[in-house]
């Protein structure tokens, strides 16, 4: 229940005071000048990015959705990753309530590994170009009939060519190793997964708490647009958008995000409002502080077990729906998504029928993972919630 | 009334298998409950009374809960032999029950009408409008005013004490031989409580019925019950009737429940420590961690056997009952706290 | 408040949700470069016009060339009237396309909702009633199965499974053969596969959770202790799940179907909605593409409305100041 909270038991890391337990410098805490002094420099970067136009030294040319990705991960390690690190305590009691779901843990173990392998990977391989001669290799261990690729790589017996290790996963209809699709398109995953996730845990808290914060006139707007966004099926916003504004990956993961906020701020609003009803926060009311103050300090702290939860769970939805829209053309032509890759197989299932199947099955396991990952977590960090 | 009792409860064990380990809620608990009498189990939370009752017609979930041991014998039958289908023939048939928060016990969707009816029909090859009529003879009789008008009412639509008259009502469609009546008032206000109570006298009358109420009440013991069982951590501790339990409490832990009740000997002394932990309960007499009166012995072996207090069917599961013990020790020190405690007060006054 | 104001109340809701969409996709019209427009420029320069002056020609044969707001009233009165705009490549109007299309959307998507339902239902209440059985536990794994895998995905593998390699279905869609044949409901199969098996996933994990809260409610025990039997306990149970479960049933189940028949009736080419508003996109035929995205969105307007509606109608206790 919401309201037994035992004190005893809540020293859980998202409710310990950092402001006042780190050792203050010029006002602010440590962890505080660090997460200034990280935005500072992304602001920097992308000033600096904006005025050269071109090639920066050191960071190379980045894109708009890199500087992005950039402040998803920096805002994940500052909000997530660190306040683990700092409390110890707590993050083994997490730990242990979430190893008792070994699902979960090979899930966290796989996307650990799609995500290291998709955010350097993209950075040390080529990208794919068409190779004429290389069109259909089939992957390693495996064999079609000779006629299906241009010109057998390994080979050929009884008039089957056989895959090499040159292409471990084989190649698809333009000659593209399976294997680098399959790195470019974990990276396009999670990017997609993680930067609208961000966004939407953002926009939604923002909203949420003033929401709570606010009441009146600034409540029922925002929530009944809430209500509008959550009655209409996003995916088909997101088709009509993007097909009025071309499908660039910065623009879908922005619409992405921008139109799925709904439930997270509605959960927050409800969690704000339920918080203010409680004891602590009236005793802190009592002592004269604002309210502005006790949503930051008390309100706020205390949802982000259920946002981290809800948030985790639409990370999934929005993989499908990126690889859906890829697969329907209406992708970003300039990467390599899944949902693009598989598109091309369609037509090749009777030859090289491995063009489609091989990212289909990353992108089944990364979706699974995340589902398997958002529902262990729902049970170690928020036992309150069902469903 | 004859020799044989309607409900002999034998050495029943009831375990919990959870991941933490085996939950022994019920283990090795025996009692009686004769033809129109009505029995008191009295315990703590967690004592494993309302497993107790529970269990004698199997409606513990299962798994997690596993009957490993011993027999219910109701006329005759022992229903822990029983296939679910035949089982059922004595749920709301010759067995009613009545539960705790009656907030819950009845279908939120359904009209409370429909919810006799069905216990009704369940059990009696009753027409529609028979079952209907008898159901509104059944709410009258609970005193619910107005019965017929309320028929077609949601249970939202009625007080906690009037909702709980209508559990009534449901668990005595079919003329039971038995009521089981678990903590009935607890979740009721003060006033409330009591008219529920004497409701439940009436109707044991009325229907010639007998009686099986869970509570931790002693004052509810006292009004209504003609014998007691004392439960603790899953055992038996004391029986006895009513006067012999109440009047001449006889194992240290019925003397500890007594004492916590305000106005005896003056002294109103909370019972120190806490229940043991139910996977691994501490060996010998349950109660020896908690006990003044320990000694070495009771640690030893499994819970100590039956001994008689006094009168033949006053029995204690108490070392002190044993052959060689005195149990005037009990008494005696008993005697000497209250005492003390008298001084205390008298000490307090004279400041 | 009483029941009749409480109805009213959601209509206006969703007629005011309805109004807001239609104008949201004028927005995003109006900003929108038009693509058309570009082509009949080239057009008009490669016959020695003058940009503006072909600008000039088009958006006044189009209708583009009044003020924003007689436009937005021109278009806000089309679309309430049903003149959706002309589809410029099936040479129709986009909303007689639609309606040649939906028959072969609704031809699978109606065994599909059906099934999900039922399946979805069933196991749910299956999987909470026996709680940590090994059915159970399958349950829970086709669940996630269900949910995880992208469905456009799923269908390509059966196909390459039953069609390519079995042979047992086609791997397209024929709309020669007549819709109450037998070749019709056989390569229909698959479609409806996919379609479902996303959909019992969802209606399962939802159904099995708001089950699980009333399988160890208190009045299912005095039902047990009445003599119900299994049987009835788990109706008695649905019963009291129905009204959450409901909740999602409509607006949830329609916005899933919609989604995935979308992406399965390009996979399979079947010719309904979906596969319209896709050709649509490939081709640049904006009224077309707008008609395609917006029903769904209103379908499922209506759906929450119906959904609030028999909310009312399921709960006894709905007290109608609520929500």
């Amino acid at each position: 229940m919401a309201t037994d909270a035992k004190p005893s038991d809540d020293a859980s890391f998202e409710r310990v005071d950092w402001d006042a337990l780190e050792s203050e410098f010029g006002g602010l805490s440590r962890r505080q000048t660090a997460f200034l002094g990280a935005m500072a420099a992304f602001a920097l970067g992308v000033a600096a990015d904006v005025a050269v136009g071109g090639p920066l030294p050191l960071l190379g040319d980045p894109a708009p959705l890199d500087w992005l990705f950039r402040l998803t991960l920096l805002l994940g390690t500052f909000y997530v990753v660190l306040p683990l690190y700092d409390d110890p305590r707590m993050t083994r009691h997490y730990w242990r309530q979430f190893k008792r779901n070994t699902a979960a843990v090979i899930s966290l173990g796989y996307l650990a590994v799609v995500f290291a392998v998709g955010t350097v990977g993209p950075t040390f391989l080529p990208r794919p170009e068409l190779d004429l001669l290389a069109r259909r290799q089939p992957p390693v261990f495996t064999s079609v009939a000779a006629d299906v690729p241009t010109t057998c790589a390994g080979e050929v017996v009884n008039g089957m060519c056989h895959g090499t290790w040159q292409y471990p996963l084989g190649t698809n209809a333009q000659g593209h190793d399976m294997l680098h699709l399959l790195v470019f398109g974990m990276e396009v995953s999670m990017q997609v997964g993680l930067i609208a996730t961000a966004i939407i845990v953002v926009v939604g808290t923002a909203v949420g708490t003033s929401a709570a914060l606010f009441g009146g006139l600034v409540d029922e707007v925002s929530m009944r647009f809430v209500d509008l966004l959550l009655t209409v099926p996003t995916f088909f916003l997101f088709i009509l958008i993007v097909y009025l504004y071309g499908g660039s990956l910065f623009l879908m993961i922005l619409v992405f995000g921008l139109l799925s906020w709904g439930g997270v701020a509605r959960l927050v609003r409800s969690e704000a409002l339920q918080r203010s009803e409680e004891e602590y926060i009236r005793a802190a009311e009592n002592a004269g502080a604002s309210k502005a103050w006790i949503l930051r300090r008390h309100v706020i702290p205390n949802v982000s077990n259920t946002v981290i939860t809800a948030a985790t769970l639409t990370i999934p939805f929005l993989i499908l729906a990126e690889a859906g829209l890829s697969f329907l053309g209406l992708g970003d032509p300039t990467t390599f998504s899944w949902g693009q890759t598989i598109a091309d197989g369609r037509g090749e299932l009777a030859g090289a029928w491995w063009i489609s199947t091989v990212p289909g099955v990353f992108l089944f396991f990364t979706v699974l993972a995340f589902n398997f990952l958002g529902d262990a977590l729902r049970d170690a960090l928020d036992p309150r919630s069902e469903v | 009334m004859g020799d044989e009792p309607l409900l002999s409860v034998r050495d029943l064990r009831t375990y919990f298998r959870t991941d933490a380990g085996t939950i022994r809620a019920v283990d090795g608990v025996s009692f009686d409950v004769r033809r129109g009498e009505t029995v008191c189990v009295v315990g703590e939370s967690g004592s494993g009374k309302t497993v107790a009752s529970e269990s004698i017609t199997r409606l513990i979930p299962m798994p997690p809960g596993e009957i490993v041991g011993g027999e219910v014998v109701f006329d005759g039958v022992d229903l822990l032999s029983l296939s679910d289908r035949e089982l059922r023939e004595y749920r709301g048939g010759r067995i009613g029950h009545v539960f705790q928060n009656p907030q819950g016990a009845l279908h939120p969707m359904h009209t409370v009408g429909r919810q006799i009816v069905e216990a009704i029909r369940l059990h009696r090859d009753a027409g529609k409008r028979e079952a209907r009529e008898r159901a509104i003879d059944l709410l009258d009789r609970v005193g619910i005013p107005d019965a017929a008008a309320r028929f077609d009412d949601y249970p939202h639509e009625f007080s906690g004490g009037m909702k709980q008259r209508v559990v009534i009502a449901v668990a005595l469609a079919c003329d039971p031989d038995l009521l089981i009546a678990d903590e009935p008032t607890t979740a009721l206000d003060v006033t409330i409580q009591a008219q529920i109570l004497r409701l439940l006298c009436d109707l044991q009358e009325e229907f010639g019925m007998s009686v099986l109420l869970i509570t931790h009440d002693l004052g509810v013991v006292a009004e209504i019950a003609d014998r007691v069982v004392v439960m603790y951590a899953g055992k038996v501790m004391e029986r006895g009737t009513v006067y012999e339990v109440l009047e001449n409490p006889s194992h240290p832990y019925t003397l500890a429940l007594l004492d916590c009740l305000p106005g005896r000997g003056g002294a109103m002394r909370p019972l120190g420590g806490a229940l043991p932990d139910p996977r691994d309960p501490p060996s010998g007499c349950r109660f020896h961690p908690r006990c003044p009166h320990a000694v070495d012995e009771c640690g030893a072996g499994d819970q100590p056997a039956m001994g008689t207090a006094g009168s033949p069917g006053h029995e204690v599961s108490c070392v002190y009952y044993h052959d060689g013990y005195d149990e005037s020790a009990i008494r005696e020190r008993r005697a000497a706290d209250s005492n003390e405690g008298v001084g205390r007060a008298d000490g307090g006054d004279g400041r | 408040m009483g029941m009749g104001l409480y109805v009213a109340q959601r209509v206006a809701w969703a007629l005011v949700a309805t109004f807001v969409m239609l104008s949201l996709t004028f927005g995003l019209l109006a900003v929108t470069p038009d693509a058309q427009q570009a082509q009949f420029a080239f057009q008009q320069a490669q016959e020695g016009a003058s940009a503006d002056e072909a600008r000039e020609t088009y958006q006044r044969v189009t209708g583009k060339d009044g003020p924003l707001f007689d436009r937005y009233k021109e278009y806000m009165i089309g679309m309430v009237t049903g003149d959706w705009g002309w589809s410029h490549t099936r040479s129709q109007p986009a909303i007689e396309a639609v309606a040649d299309a939906y028959p072969y959307s609704l031809m699978y998507g109606i065994p599909a909702t059906v099934l999900s339902v039922v399946a979805g239902i069933g196991i749910g209440l299956y999987s909470a009633t026996h709680q940590y059985t090994k059915a159970d536990y399958a349950g829970t794994f086709l669940a996630f199965f269900g949910v995880s895998i992208p469905n456009f995905w799923f269908g390509i593998m059966l196909i390459l499974l039953f069609a390519v390699h079995l042979g047992w279905f086609p791997s397209y869609y024929d709309t020669s053969h007549g819709v109450w044949t037998l070749a019709n409901a056989k390569q229909l199969v698959l479609p409806v596969i996919v379609l479902s098996t996303a959909a019992i996933a969802s209606q399962m994990r939802y159904a099995r959770a708001e089950s699980l809260e009333y399988v160890h409610a208190d009045f299912v025990k005095t039902a047990r202790a009445k003599g119900a039997s299994e049987w009835r306990v788990i109706r008695h149970i649905f019963r009291a799940a129905s009204v959450p479960i409901s909740t999602i049933l409509v607006a949830d189940i329609l916005g899933l179907l919609f989604v995935a028949s979308y992406l399965t009736e390009v996979v399979f080419q079947i010719p309904g909605l979906g596969l319209l508003s896709y050709r649509a996109i490939t081709q640049n035929d904006t009224a077309l593409v707008l008609a395609t995205t917006l029903i769904p969105v209103f379908v499922a307007i209506v759906g929450n409305l119906v959904q609030d509606i028999a909310y009312t109608v399921l709960d006894p206790r709905i007290d109608y100041g609520d929500r």
